[in-house]
This record gives C-alpha cells, structure tokens and sequence, in this order.
C-alpha cells in the first residue's frame, strides 16, 4: 500500500500548513506591507514544525499511537479536554473557511452565486472523505497544489532586485507607516500558522493510516525534509510577489485577485491558469487535512475507532463526527459569516492547543516504553525544550496583541 | 531527588492508575479500538470505618467508560447504573494500550459505534465497502 | 468503589496533620486470573487474563495535584530540563503502603500511627514488558 510518490503525506500536511486560503492572504498582506522583513518568523516556524512533525511520524511508527491519545494520555483528561476543545475550534473554522474558499473560486470560475457552491464544495468534499483511499487522496491533491510553484516562478520571472530582497529579509525592521505591536502580530501569527496543531494530527494519523513501522523512519524524514521546506518556500514566494508588485504601489490585499496579481503580471494568463489550479488544489487538500482532522482527533480522545483505512461501517462515529462538523461548516458559511476572519480569531485557540499538543509529544517521544530505542537524543531534546519556550512566549503574546492590533488592523 | 527508602520488593509487576491505565487506549483482541479508559472500578471500601488491619486489599474489578469521564474532569459521580464497564477478567495485557481477550462488539461499552453504524452509516450508500 | 473517589482525597496522619493529597494509587498484578468468577471463562478466547490487581499503596504529593507525566519512573529522564521541573513540582511526594491507611471518608484518608514514608519512583521494568 506503499504510494506512487512516497513523500505525499509530507507534501499534503504541507499544503494544510503553509498554502491553505488563510495563509494565502496573509502571506500576500504580510508581503504588501512588511516585504520580506518576517522571513525569519516563517523559517522559524517551518524548523519548528519539521522538528515536531518528524518527532510525531517516529511515535506513530515505533508505537502505533497517535498525537491525541497520547496527549489524553498524558496530560490527564482536564487539559485534554482543553486541547480538544481549542484544537476542534480550530479545525471546524478552518474547514469552514476552506470549504468557502472553494466555493469563492468556484463562482469566480462559473458566475454561480457563492452561496449556491457552499453545499456543492461540502459535499464533494465528503465524497472524498467517504469513499477515497488514503493514497489516492494525498497523492492527486499534493502533486496538483505543488503547481503553486508558479509563484517561485513569477517572483523570477518579475526579475526584482535581489539585493533589496535579501536585505528585507536578513535584516528586519518595520517600515514607516506600520507599528512594531503590528509587526510582532504578524509574527506571531506566521510562526503559529506554521505550527497549526492539525497538522501534527494529520502528519502522525497519516503516517498510521499508511500503515508506517520502523522500517519506514527514513522514509518519514523525507516526507518532512521535503514537504514542510517546499510549503515554506511557497508562502515566501507569495510574500516576496506580494512585496515586489503590491508593496511599492501600496496595494491592500482583501481578497485572492490581489494574491495572484503578481503571478498575472509576470506570466500572464497562462501562469494565472496555473495557479488557480493550484489555489484550488490546495484549498481542497487543506480542506481534506482539516476535515480528517478533526475526525481524527474527536476519536482518538475517547478511543473510537477511526481511519480511512478502516470501512466507514466499522469506525462508523469517525465518520459521523466529520458529517457534522461539514454540517456545521455549512451552516456558518451560509450566514454569509467572513471565514476567513474567523480563522483569524482563531489564534486565541492556538494560544492554549499550541503548548498542549507539543509537550507531550516531547514528552513521549523521551519515553522508552513507547519508543525502545528511538527516543530522542540530546540534540533533538534541547532544540524541543527551546521551541516549547518560544511556542509559549508566543501563546502569552498573542492575544494581547491581537488586542491592541485588532488583528494586524 | 529523594532521600526515602525504596519500599519493599513487590510481588509482582506494578501499576500506577494515572500512570498505566488511566486514559490508556483499550483495544480489542483485533486491535480494533473499543473506548479509553475513564476510570476504574475497585472493590468497595468501608467509608468511615476503621479498616481492620490485615483485610484484603481492594482489587480493580472494572474498567469504565462513558458518563463517568465528565464527572472525573468537573466532579460528582455518575449513578451505578449509567457505569459502562469492562470486566478486569477481560484485559489480557497492559502495555502502552489495554487489550482485552473479547472482540469489541460482543461489548456493551461499544453500543454506542454499533448503534451509529446500523442506523446511520448503514443508511448511507457505500458505508459497508472498503475505501478505493 | 470507584477508584477516582480515593483520588485527590486530603491525607493526614494519626495526628491529624495534613501530609498532602492522593497522587496516585499503586495496584500489583499477581497472579493468571485468580480473580476470575464463574462466567469469566464464556469467550474469553485466548490467553488468560492479567491476573488480580490489588492495591498494594499509594502516592501522597504534599504540593502538586498535578499528573507527574511519566516522570515518576526512574527510567524516564530526558529531556533532563523537564525532568528537573517535574521533580520540584514533586518535591516532597512519597509512597505509602495500603496497610497504613486506618480510615476513608468522603473527602480524607486517615493514616496509622508508625506509618512510613518510601521513595515513591517506580522501578524500570524489565526489558520487553510493555511493548506493543
């Protein structure tokens, strides 16, 4: 059951992480007003999950156990709950801005009201979800959305000034017009988008549902070696497009026409027709990661059985917990409700799921009854304990500063 | 980090609640996922009395399940007969997860998934085929 | 009984002096399924059972209700900066054995005269135990 392109799983994880629609727009926005002066918050934040995520693919080869039971398992069932609570606040909404992302680039493609795409984009969605091997899913969404690399191309084709973009990058400072809290906001908000809990959910119920064992440890560190790099390449891409063409002119980004204005102006049409392809590949693989996630995680805290693996019948609340929580997108959407903003909020959520989910994986990643001889080793441990304070510092700082901001206003 | 004595040799293997089977997935013999445990089950103990010195030790009769979970975490206990139990004769091995020797469905922990997959999944076509 | 109602009970000793609360509660597995009534046998497939649980004593922490995350093995110590916190956080915790407890009550647990305090980190146990 081994795929076509063994890296996959690390492609499809990626695109959730990096490309979905809500890291579309604020990489353009972050591009439009910062340059590239939060470069360093976005490969801070792609080191941290490679870090965790291969951590999690180790646990669930050695061990056959996921992220969420283990958190449960080791935090106790109080700050479980609190995870899962955060964690599935987190999902729903963004699978619910996934879902109206399809549905908006739908209507762009067909001039069909938006709303009338809403249950159409939830319920392929589902079809998906219900019928669809594993394989078959992560490999057409990945190998489409990587053709997001328009924008890496774009940003040459655009012929920039080289040194002025590695300045903005290597040397960060906040540019007139914008305030330092604003620039912290932003930062915060990159890192944590890079480092969305879902994500390890995925990885690691993924690498479960491809039936890893030890043998596949190298394979894991490829997946993530590859995909989680790729993905932040291609949002450094949107933000130096976003930086090139929108920044000089002072462009605001308020929705995706302004995200691929750079592509249509370096490559014209053609580059346009790809990366709507693309856009919509990866909103549709973001939407599958988000919608199995939260299946996935709503199991594996009280010990249902779940996994596309298994026939719908036989992890029958698995499947109906995804029903629901597609209903329940539906019907936010169809209150004519900003997604996107609600995904913004989110981060109060990610304040509390983003240091309950990455202790215990340290923690058990260190225990040798769950991994015999492939527990960390020193350098492993010091980076963890180092990103456990910075995801901290983080979770302290952002709603403060989502405050005073009102959200990077 | 302590200067205690270490207790006297067990007889046996030792097992925390918290720490081995509080919140530990439950299998079946199939490895299929049943539930996780919510809490246990022991023997009763006299409360208010004096215990005698030298009566048995309580044993853990039962593994629980469902309602109880909300009353761990906020308080309270749930009545008797809203226990779902898994009988301690049951559990054939304790490791990272608790197997038991019975497949789930024979279970009355599991009516809930099996309530679910006859009324709802069952209802809904391709439920019963394998994914493609 | 449901083993929850012992934990987070407030300790004091025979002088009525607060010790802590209940941690933990430490079950020893002694003996193939020992405990098994009558109907246990029906099903059971194979392999015989874990065997008796019995509670053989308990965790008592004087500062923290909170869980020890698996710190209180003395073969779990990495990453070492976590292990450290952990410790302080469990400073003072001991293991006190079943035997020693004179009295239950809704909300105490009373302990006998002459009661002793033990180390309470569980040995490391032995290779190939535990393992899926």
């Amino acid at each position: 059951m081994k795929n076509l392109s063994g890296f996959a799983l690390g492609i499809l994880t990626a695109i959730g992480a990096f490309v979905d629609i809500g890291d579309l727009v604020t990489n353009a926005v972050v591009g439009s007003r910062f340059g590239l002066g939060l470069t360093w918050a976005l490969a801070l934040g792609v080191a941290g999950i490679l870090l965790f995520a291969q951590m999690s693919g180790r646990v669930a080869a050695v061990s056959g156990r996921t992220i969420f039971e283990i958190v449960r398992e080791r935090l106790g069932p109080r700050a479980g709950l609190a995870n899962l609570v955060g964690s599935t606040f987190i999902n729903v909404m963004s699978l619910t801005a996934q879902v109206g992302g399809i549905a908006l680039a739908l209507q762009l493609a067909s001039s069909v009201d938006y709303l009338l795409w809403v249950p159409v984009a939830a319920f392929g969605l589902w079809i998906v979800v219900w019928r669809t091997k594993f394989s078959v899913l992560e490999n057409v969404t990945g190998l489409l959305g990587l053709t997001l690399i328009v924008f890496a191309v774009a940003v040459f084709l655009l012929g920039p000034d080289w040194g002025s973009l590695a300045r903005q990058a290597a040397l960060p400072a906040v540019p007139s017009g914008e305030q330092p809290a604003t620039y912290w906001y932003y930062a915060i908000a990159l890192f944590g988008a890079s480092m969305t809990p879902y994500e390890v959910f995925f990885y690691s119920s993924g690498a479960i549902e491809e039936k890893w064992t030890v043998k596949d440890l190298t394979r894991s560190r490829i997946n993530v070696l590859i995909g989680f790099p790729l993905g932040g390449l291609l949002s450094l891409s949107i933000a130096a497009g976003a930086a090139i063409v929108l920044m000089p002119q002072s462009i605001q980004v308020t929705s995706l026409s302004q995200v691929v204005l750079p592509v249509a102006a370096a490559g014209g049409k053609v580059a346009l027709a790809f990366v709507i392809v693309g856009i919509i590949a990866a909103i549709f693989g973001a939407a599958l990661e988000t919608t199995l996630s939260s299946g996935y995680t709503i199991a594996q805290f009280f010990g249902w059985s779940w996994g596309k693996f298994r026939r719908p019948a036989n992890a029958a609340r698995f499947h109906v917990t995804m029903i629901l929580c597609l209903i329940i997108g539906i019907a936010v959407l169809l209150t004519r409700a900003d997604p996107v903003l609600i995904t913004e909020y989110s981060v109060v959520f990610a304040a509390v799921a983003l240091p309950l989910t990455y202790l215990p994986i340290l923690i058990v990643a260190n225990d040798r009854q769950y991994m015999g001889e492939h527990v960390n080793g020193k350098a492993t441990n010091a980076l963890g304990v180092g990103y456990l304070v910075i995801i901290m510092v983080a979770a302290v700082a952002a709603i403060p500063l989502m405050i005073i901001t009102g959200a990077g206003a | 980090m302590t200067d205690l004595p270490p207790p006297p040799q067990a007889t046996g293997r030792l097992l925390d609640a918290q720490l081995h089977l509080l919140d530990r997935s439950v299998v079946d013999r199939n490895d299929v996922p049943v539930t996780t445990v919510d809490a246990l089950e022991i023997t009763d103990i006299e409360l208010d009395a004096p215990i005698p010195r030298g009566a048995p030790a309580p044993v853990i009769t039962a593994l629980l399940s469902g309602p109880v979970l909300a009353t761990r975490i906020f308080g309270g206990r749930p009545p008797r007969s809203r226990l779902e139990r898994i009988r301690w004769s049951d559990v054939t091995d304790i490791g990272i997860v608790l197997k038991l020797s019975v497949d789930g469905d024979s279970l009355a922990v599991t009516w809930v998934e099996r309530w679910m997959r006859d009324k709802i999944i069952a209802r809904i076509p391709g439920g019963h085929h394998d994914p493609e | 009984m449901i083993l929850n109602d012992l934990l987070g009970l407030d300790v004091f000793d025979d002088r009525g002096e607060r010790l802590g609360k209940v941690l933990d509660a430490r079950f020893v597995l002694g003996g193939p399924g020992r405990a098994a009534p009558a109907g246990a046998a029906a099903g059971a497939g194979a392999g015989a059972g874990a065997g008796e649980a019995r509670l053989e004593g308990l965790i008592i922490s004087p500062h923290s209700r909170h869980s020890y995350l698996g710190y209180e093995r003395l073969d779990m110590n990495s990453p070492a900066i976590i292990n450290a916190i952990l410790g302080w956080l469990h400073r003072g915790t001991f293991y006190v054995q079943w035997d020693m407890v004179e009295r239950v009550t809704a909300h105490e647990l009373h302990l006998r005269t002459g009661y002793r305090r033990f180390d309470p980190r569980l040995p490391p146990t032995p290779e190939g135990e535990g393992r899926p």
